[in-house]
């Protein structure tokens, strides 16, 4: 267990000035290299995810995704 | 004013670690098997609705082995097969794996039923939920049935390729829902033969821990015998051609022959290795033969015309 200061005040101390503008957890070199890998592999899952919804909804429509009121 | 939070060291977890905790071995088979019941079902399926059922399926089941992991954690760090998964390791916690397994749960049956049909999703929710809570929570730790019944979420995926297919559900389905049903437990008990201790040791009822090595022995021939003639049922009834029926009967009277050598043995655990090798082994070529037979009969169905 540890004891942080209260956000909301940290903010008001940092606008008036009394707080140097760095604080909170400084990631390790290993650490952020996760996590970039994580959100790679995310956004590629999001990218397949709606490639995905597209294709299914094309092949769904068949000839009609052409049909549309002018 | 302060806050007293507990710390969070951040995740260290990589890609890897979350593509384990899926259980892609076990995966791979989900989707063989799911593969095949999507093929033989009667009617056309478009390529791009038949990849996206089997796409969902499979995500369906990493999510059941994200969730499975996730809840065994503690029993996991204490067997040696089990001990080098992420959680035990301390690369992904088990909270982590919990919300990684139900997001993709919640995802692959939402996708599955709104893009293929509402039959095939539920029937993928409903296989994701027996596994994790039925099997899982339930009967894992409580009885040495535990594979017996759990193997029935194991043996569920053929039927939801079919459900893909067609919307139904259907005899044949079940028939090879009942072939890899009956299938699961001389598979799982040979290899619990020679993990006894570690089941043991973390207090799973395995039948070798519970019943004894002879006991153990003696059900593999019971449901192996069960299982070699039941291989060869899809024929008999109609639903493959011959070629497939010699194959099933062939690969069936080996699994006997292995049961059989397991049962005599009386030290070491040579056959029932060579068991647990085969009988993985026994499922893929029946699997493939039934494709091959259905493959071929529309092949040579469409040459004749």
């Amino acid at each position: 267990m540890t004891t942080v200061s209260d956000p909301v005040d940290d903010f008001t101390k940092r606008l008036m000035g009394d707080l140097p503008p760095q604080r909170g957890v400084k990631l390790t070199e290993q650490q952020l290299r996760a996590r970039r890998a994580r959100s790679i592999a995310i956004a590629l899952a999001l990218g397949a995810f709606v490639i995905v919804i597209f294709l299914v909804t094309i092949v769904r429509l068949g000839g009609n995704v052409l049909t549309r009121p002018m | 004013m302060s806050l007293t939070v507990a710390r969070v060291e951040p995740s260290i977890a990589g890609v890897g670690d979350y593509i384990e905790l899926m259980k892609p071995r076990v995966m791979s088979l989900v989707v063989f098997t799911a593969l095949v019941g999507l093929l033989v079902a009667p009617g056309h399926v478009h390529p791009v609705i038949g990849m996206t059922a089997l796409l969902c399926i499979a995500v369906g089941a990493g999510a059941a082995g994200a969730l499975n992991m996730s809840y065994d954690a503690d029993i996991d760090a204490l067997m040696t097969r089990t001990a080098a998964r992420p959680i035990p390791r301390g690369r992904v916690t088990a909270g982590e794996a919990a919300g990684f397994g139900m997001t993709l749960a919640a995802f692959s049956v939402v996708t599955l039923g709104l893009l293929v049909n509402w039959v095939a999703g539920l029937l993928l929710g409903f296989t994701i939920l027996f596994y994790v809570v039925v099997y899982t929570m339930w009967l894992k730790r409580s009885t040495p049935q535990n594979i017996v019944i759990g193997g029935a979420a194991g043996a569920l995926p053929p039927i939801i390729g079919w459900a893909a297919a067609t919307g139904t559900v259907a005899i044949e389905p079940v028939l090879l829902f009942l072939i890899i049903f009956f299938w699961t437990p001389p598979h799982f008990w040979a290899l619990s033969l020679y993990r006894t201790e570690d089941y043991a040791r973390a207090g799973v009822p395995m039948l070798p821990v519970v019943a004894g090595d002879r006991e153990t022995r003696r059900h593999i021939l019971i449901y192996t015998l069960l299982l070699a003639p039941l291989g060869v049922t899809p024929w008999l009834l109609g639903y493959a051609g011959p070629t497939y029926g010699l194959a099933a009967a062939a690969v069936g009277g080996v699994m006997i022959v292995l049961a059989l050598r397991v049962r005599a043995e009386r030290s070491g655990h040579v056959a029932s290795r060579q068991m647990f090798a085969f009988s993985i082994l026994y499922l893929f070529l029946l699997f493939a033969m039934l494709l091959v037979d259905r493959m071929s009969g529309l092949v040579f169905g469409h040459l004749a015309l």
